[in-house]
């Protein structure tokens, strides 16, 4: 469960995020907002990468501000990027197995571990292939799959699905929905494709200028006018 | 690896046929490219111990003394290398820590009488230690200025071995000797000869290489292949940037401070002049041509380093014309081959391979 309290965060005089409050404790959950609304800034607060002006954050309890950034990495954090960040001159396996290196495993276990994300981001197939041949999805699908090594507990997917074809979409969308029945973890997924958010999140937080616009069931969200005026646009 | 990668993932019983049969594909693939790493890094060695068996028996005293030159350099290319090649960080004071580890090499063997052995690893370990302070700025500098800030520290090095010189046999804590004869480092018992010092350094050399290798391979390299990814995605990955930049200093050092001493115990001494800073530039010039990414690149690096220079001097030409020749070089490696000459050559293996191994792929097509 996410628990953000009165966050801000200001880069000089502009505030990405402004004192925002929400409670995410749905197993999928949506971020979604127009350009600008502080989706990344929010990812990035999370993560570590930025650090807040005011407020704070839990996760399933506990304060995720006291760590350092590779310290939630340990914790069970798990983010990947809008451009992603595979390896291109390690293999399918080891760019896994490279996260797995830095969060605590069961010794004897991180083969098992890799083949288990790799079998359900269906890459065991090209497990010994080199970063440089894969194609989009199967960057997009190695970034889940590094996604679930070593206990995560919260999975941060920032835009997963862009440039993905409606068929691979599909399937990133089925295999993003199974995360938490895999490993038990919660899933925070921005992304601007609102049928990936409809068809996989029970639960959306909307922002617009770092401001919480709505949160809800995700039919109730992108239903709600206010959401639709700022985010979908009107007829 | 267990009878099955899936094996304690899943419960059999929930596993579909199928996935079964995939994860069974994987588990030889995995394995076939485990054999073919083993192989590798086998083959490595063997190339490296069979230069240093096979020189010997064709080279006169003066190339001999040559390619040992080369290959105590090759040590020390090899940890640019790593730098470069692994992290992207361009180091100029690799040099630098070659003149430190020789100058503990040479106190040590001098002073201490240590065995040559252990003189090595020291000048290695303080060499080690210094690369990981020489490293510090790389936390915060990156390209240019950090490649400038490490060149200054060369610059430094130069000034202090200017005054203080390589010990020589002498007494006190420089070791130097004033008004008699300078003494000359003693070589290992087993290597006395010019001939079986070169193929003593060749061992050295092929340690380290394997040692790089592995490093490369496991979970360190892994962690270089991150940073070099980008660093955000490094930290995303749980990363401790701190520990494997300087963890890289610390054996590219170690490999710079091993160079040292080798090349100490190869002459017997050292010389404070050889120890420029400029030396340092065309160390990382010429692993850069040579090749950052590939073994091989360390040992090309160290012919050109020494070897080329003797070859054009045998031919009646100016040793210092390779220079030109050297500038030319590293301009094709940086626009047109940026894994250097042992990039370009593998490209040539790998294509004659696998033009002999396409007809055997025709043959078992159905």
């Amino acid at each position: 469960m996410i628990r953000v309290d009165d966050l801000t965060v200001a880069f000089g005089g502009v505030k990405a995020i402004d004192a925002l409050s929400a409670q995410l404790d749905a197993p999928v959950c949506g971020l979604i907002g127009p350009n600008g609304a502080g989706k990344t800034t929010l990812v990035n607060v999370l993560s570590g990468l930025v650090s807040p002006s005011a407020g704070r954050v839990a996760v399933d309890g506990a304060d995720l501000l006291g760590l350092k950034p590779i310290a939630r990495v340990r914790f069970g954090l798990r983010r990947s990027f809008q451009t992603e960040q595979v390896v291109e001159d390690l293999s399918v396996w080891d760019n896994v197995r490279a996260l797995l290196d830095h969060v605590p495993h069961a010794r004897g276990e991180a083969a098992s571990q890799v083949a288990r994300a790799l079998s359900h981001t269906g890459l065991l197939d090209v497990a010994t292939v080199m970063g440089h041949r894969l194609n989009l999805f199967q960057r997009r699908m190695l970034e889940l799959a590094k996604s679930l090594v070593g206990a995560p507990k919260l999975l941060l997917l920032d835009e997963p699905g862009a440039g993905l074809t409606e068929q691979e979409a599909g399937v990133l969308r089925r295999t993003i929905g199974a995360v938490h029945a895999f490993c038990g973890a919660q899933v925070l997924l921005i992304d601007h494709d609102v049928d990936l958010i409809a068809a996989t999140c029970t639960q959306t937080l909307v922002l617009d200028f770092g401001r919480r616009l709505a949160l809800g069931p995700t039919r109730e969200v992108l239903d709600d006018p206010a959401v639709r005026k700022a985010y979908l646009g009107t007829e | 690896m267990n009878a099955s990668i899936l094996e304690g993932a899943m419960p059999v019983s929930d596993a579909a046929p199928a996935a079964l049969a995939q994860a069974a594909l994987a588990q030889a693939a995995l394995a076939q490219a485990a054999r073919r790493a083993r192989r590798s890094l086998v083959l490595m060695v063997a190339c490296v111990l069979l230069i240093g068996w096979a020189v010997p028996w064709f080279a006169n005293a003066y190339w001999i003394k040559t390619l040992t030159s080369s290959l105590a350099l090759s040590v020390a290319a090899a940890g640019v290398a790593l730098l470069y090649g692994q992290l992207g960080l361009v180091s100029l004071c690799q040099y630098a820590l070659l003149g430190a580890g020789g100058w503990v090499a040479l106190r040590a063997g001098h002073g201490l009488g240590w065995p040559f052995e252990l003189s090595v690893l020291a000048g290695g370990l303080l060499s080690c230690v210094v690369g990981m302070l020489a490293g510090l700025p790389a936390l915060r500098l990156k390209g240019l200025y950090l490649a400038l800030v490490t060149m200054m520290m060369a610059g430094g090095f130069q000034v202090v071995v200017n005054v203080t010189g390589f010990p020589d046999g002498g007494a006190g804590w420089l070791g130097r000797v004033f008004g008699s004869e300078r003494l000359m480092m003693p070589r290992p018992a087993l290597a006395l000869s010019d001939a079986a010092y070169f193929r003593y350094v060749a061992v050295w050399l092929a340690a380290v290489l394997a040692l790089i290798e592995l490093h490369r391979r496991t979970r360190a390299g892994r962690s270089w292949a991150l940073i070099r990814r980008g660093e955000a995605a490094a930290v995303a990955a749980g990363v401790n940037i701190l520990s494997y930049q300087t963890w890289a200093f610390g054996l590219a050092g170690f490999c710079a401070g091993v160079a040292g001493a080798l090349l100490a115990g190869g002459v017997g001494q050292l010389d404070g002049r050889a120890f420029t800073a400029g030396e340092s530039v065309m160390l990382f010039a010429l692993t850069v041509v040579g090749g950052v990414y590939h073994w091989a690149g360390a040992l090309i690096a160290g012919l050109l380093l020494r070897a080329v220079p003797a070859l054009l001097t045998d031919f009646g030409v100016n040793g210092y014309l390779a220079m030109i020749f050297f500038g030319v070089a590293l301009l094709h490696a940086l626009i047109t081959a940026p894994s250097g000459i042992a990039g370009q050559l593998m490209g040539v293996v790998d294509a004659v391979r696998q033009r002999f191994a396409a007809p055997k792929d025709k043959d078992a097509a159905p």
